[in-house]
């Protein structure tokens, strides 16, 4: 990263140490680790470079076991949340499924009412007799009604 | 510098948590309760639970009267946003007159009201249409409608209910408390869109209890179909026909004519023609009365069924009047052919046996001048004079059933005593209420059981050949007893009795066991075919028939039918209580009963009573006679009663009874 100090210790660098003779060259070489200028600035930047390739990641068991630690804390937290509102939730959803089931109980109650109503205006005596009229149906007499005996082994007539 | 800049944060903090203690303070404590309503009214909805009113059944279970949920529509005119608009869209919506509408609604507004019915018992379609309109300003209520499936039916007993569904009349009425529920609410909490997910029941809707007539549905068809006929046939102003079981007093049809639709509200000046003629109708019986008359004179005479009566050859010279009887005059006969006969001058004989304060006493007892009890309202109780308020000719008057007024109720539950075997019950009609079984009110014995046997047995000569009922009142199969009556109408205009009847028959069968008593009246039929034995015996048969068969009650008879021949002769035999009055008399009899057939020139039926079946056998044997016998044991009961002609071919009929 380029700072200020670098800035303009790299700025001074051409006055101090000026070779007399050494040809110029074609094309200057670029400076790797100096960034392209801004543009209309005189402000130059430079990327300093890090080495890290000696550092060797360390063994930390206690770092891990505090990370493992934050992670089954918080997924204690998220299954005691999900516990704590699972129910609410579950709740609210069955509560839908309730009223909805209620309301189509009302719906279907009225509906059997409705539906007894026709059946009672179907089944009218003068509607039955008119339609037994038409099929040529009587009433029968007192002497052609014929009580069958009960009998015991499950017999409903006899020919006699 | 740094503590300045800290204590301007800690007052800039301070004074936010002011501010939000002061908003939390005016949200919670402040205005608590207008927020929580507020956010009731965003969240909840009161849902009304309608609660139907009770169901009316027959006895079968067969639905009578039946309350359907239904919808009705209303707005707040004050918040209607444009009359004329709201006009022409509901009347679209409700198939309403445009005009008529914006009229009502343009009077609510004027008139500062904030609620208007803008239809009531909407159909299911015109719910859809005004729900799809889905504005805010109209409102639909749930309610319920009173249906009646089986149209008139039955509709003077069940009566009908107003726009409330408030009892008006018969049962609705009489039970209205209990028919009617109460309606419940609960309170629905309701997502943004109005879906419910909780409710909370604040007040539980209570049904209406329903109610199981005793009546049979068939049986109350047949008998208003009946009645109606004959009311036609004979150009009858009303009529009415009470079917109901002696033994425990239950109604099996109540018909009355005219007939109307309870399913139609009721037009102005129409209450009358919405009658129960054959409870709220009294009317003066005639000759059915001499019922009474003979059942109190077995009790305080020594008086029996074959005592001699004299008929004084049809004139009865009266202080102040002269009475005939209207068929050729009777001498002395016996006390049954009295009653088979319907003489009107052999009833006031006994009637005169039985005197003022035992007659009166034995009306009283068989429940005339009061009201049976009966659940409906608008009963009458009839008419029955003070004893103290009784004429010189008042004994002789009601003796044949005149200076007298009943109900076709009242007269069920007299023939009821006769049919029981002495015991006065109270006619009831609840078989069950709410599923559980009515019991019925102890009946009270007010003839003995003789008395009751006996009187039974000469009612049953009245619909045996040379009776008034015969034949037009026999059943096949059964042995029936009963009594026709044609009582003259007065005029109270004229202080005159006028040619128009009241015709009645009432009669029970079996004989030996009767299952149904049946009372027929027709008010205001004109001539000879409109006497009970004409007009009123033929309904009587039809529905006795009917009745018999429905309750499945086993035959007593052999099934015979009578020689048609003998039938036409017989069709012209009928009774009559006429009385002519003077302008300045009422209620003075002069004549007595029609002129009937010739008198049969036949042998005196013997006295078989106490006669064992061997006995009865040989005694009718020697004498040429036909027997009938019935059952086994010692005879009890024979028609035609000792000591009456018979006619030629009569057989006579004995019952036997160990």
């Amino acid at each position: 990263m380029a700072t200020v100090p670098a800035y303009l210790k790299k700025t001074d660098e051409p006055a101090a140490a000026l070779p007399v003779h050494r040809p110029a060259p074609v094309r200057a070489e670029r400076n790797p680790y100096r960034l392209r200028a801004l543009p209309h600035e005189d402000v130059f930047f430079y990327s300093k470079k890090i080495d890290n390739s000696r550092l060797v990641r360390e063994a930390d068991p206690r770092g891990r076991s505090a990370c493992w630690s934050a992670i089954g804390a918080a997924g204690l937290v998220l299954v005691l949340l999900t516990g704590v509102l699972a129910p609410s939730v579950a709740n609210t959803l069955e509560g839908y499924k309730l009223e909805s089931l209620r309301a189509e109980q009302r719906r279907l109650l009225n509906e059997r009412q409705v539906l007894q109503l026709q059946e009672a205006e179907l089944l009218r005596p003068d509607r039955l007799e008119t339609l037994a009229k038409r099929q040529d149906l009587v009433t029968p007499a007192t002497d052609q009604v014929v009580h069958l005996e009960e009998k015991g082994d499950g017999a409903v007539a006899m020919v006699k | 510098m740094i503590e300045r800049r800290l204590t301007i944060l800690a007052a800039i903090l301070v004074l936010w948590g002011g501010a939000i203690f002061v908003k939390l303070l005016s949200l919670q404590v402040l205005h608590h309760r207008e927020y929580v309503q507020l956010a009731h009214n965003r969240e909840e909805l009161d849902v009304a639970i309608p609660a139907p009113r009770g169901t009316i059944f027959d006895r079968h279970g067969q639905p009578l009267a039946m309350s359907v949920p239904t919808e009705s529509v209303y707005v707040n005119p004050l918040k209607v946003p444009d009359l004329d608009v709201a006009s022409t869209i509901l009347s679209l919506a409700l198939h309403m007159d445009r005009q008529e509408l914006f009229g009502k609604l343009k009077w609510a507004s004027d008139t500062q009201r904030g609620f208007l019915w803008v239809k009531r018992k909407i159909t299911f379609e015109e719910g859809q249409s005004v729900r799809n309109l889905r504005l805010d300003w109209i409102q639909i209520q749930s309610e319920s409608q009173r249906h009646y499936p089986n149209g008139a039916l039955a509709a003077a007993l069940l009566g009908s209910v107003d726009f409330e569904e408030k009892g008006n009349a018969g049962i609705e009425r009489s039970f209205d408390s209990e028919l009617r529920g109460k309606p419940g609410r609960v309170r629905l909490l309701t997502d943004v869109n109005r879906r419910g997910i909780d409710s909370q029941m604040e007040m539980a809707p209570h049904a209406g209890t329903p109610l199981t007539l005793t009546i049979e549905e068939r049986l109350q068809f047949v008998a208003e179909r009946e009645i109606a006929t004959a009311v036609k046939a004979h150009e009858a102003l009303s009529g009415s026909v009470v079917v109901m079981n002696p033994q425990n007093g239950e109604i099996l049809a109540m018909a009355s004519y005219p007939p109307y639709d309870p399913n139609d509200p009721p037009q102005p000046g129409e209450k009358s023609a919405r009658q129960n003629h054959a409870l709220s109708v009294p009317f003066e019986p005639g000759s059915v009365f001499k019922v009474i008359t003979l059942s109190a004179a077995l009790e305080t005479t020594s008086l029996r069924p074959e005592s001699p009566i004299d008929c004084h050859g049809g004139v009865l010279r009266l202080p102040g009047r002269v009475i005939h009887d209207s068929h050729i005059g009777m001498g002395v006969v016996p006390m049954a052919t009295v009653l088979a006969k319907s003489s009107n001058i052999g009833a006031i004989e006994v009637g005169m046996r039985v005197g003022q304060p035992r007659m009166y006493d034995y009306v009283r007892k068989f429940g005339f001048g009061q009201k049976t009890g009966l659940e409906l309202p608008a009963e009458s109780g009839g008419k029955l004079r003070k004893l103290g308020q009784w004429g010189t000719t008042s004994l002789a008057s009601i003796s044949m059933g005149q200076e007298v007024s009943v109900t076709t109720v009242q007269l069920a539950r007299a023939a009821s005593v006769i049919a029981n075997g002495g015991l006065l019950i109270k006619p009831h009609i609840i078989f069950k209420r709410g599923g559980q079984a009515v019991q019925p009110p102890v009946p009270i014995r007010i003839v003995k059981p003789e008395t009751a046997i006996t009187m039974r047995q000469m009612m049953e000569g009245v619909v045996l050949p040379g009776g008034t009922g015969y034949p037009r009142a026999r059943l096949e199969g059964y042995s029936v007893g009963g009594k026709t009556g044609s009582a003259q109408i007065y005029d109270v205009a004229s202080r005159h009795y006028t040619h128009t009847y009241n015709g009645s028959f009432m009669g029970f069968a079996p004989l030996t066991n009767p299952a149904i008593v049946v009372v027929v009246t027709l008010n205001g039929t004109h001539g000879t075919a409109g006497f009970g034995g004409q007009a009123a015996a033929p309904v009587f048969h039809a529905v006795a028939t009917e009745a018999l068969r429905v309750m499945d009650v086993p035959r007593d008879l052999p099934d015979q039918t009578p020689p048609p021949a003998q039938l036409a002769k017989k069709a012209e035999v009928d009774d009559l209580s006429i009385a002519d009055i003077g302008s300045d008399q009422p209620n003075i009899l002069e004549e007595g009963d029609e002129e009937g057939e010739t008198a049969p020139a036949g042998p005196r039926v013997p006295n078989f009573r106490g006669m064992t079946m061997r006995a009865v056998l040989a005694t009718a044997a020697a004498q040429g006679l036909t027997i009938v016998p019935g059952g086994s044991g010692v005879a009890r009961m024979q028609s035609p009663p000792a000591g009456s002609l018979l006619h030629e071919g009569e057989r006579i009929r004995v019952q036997f009874v160990r």
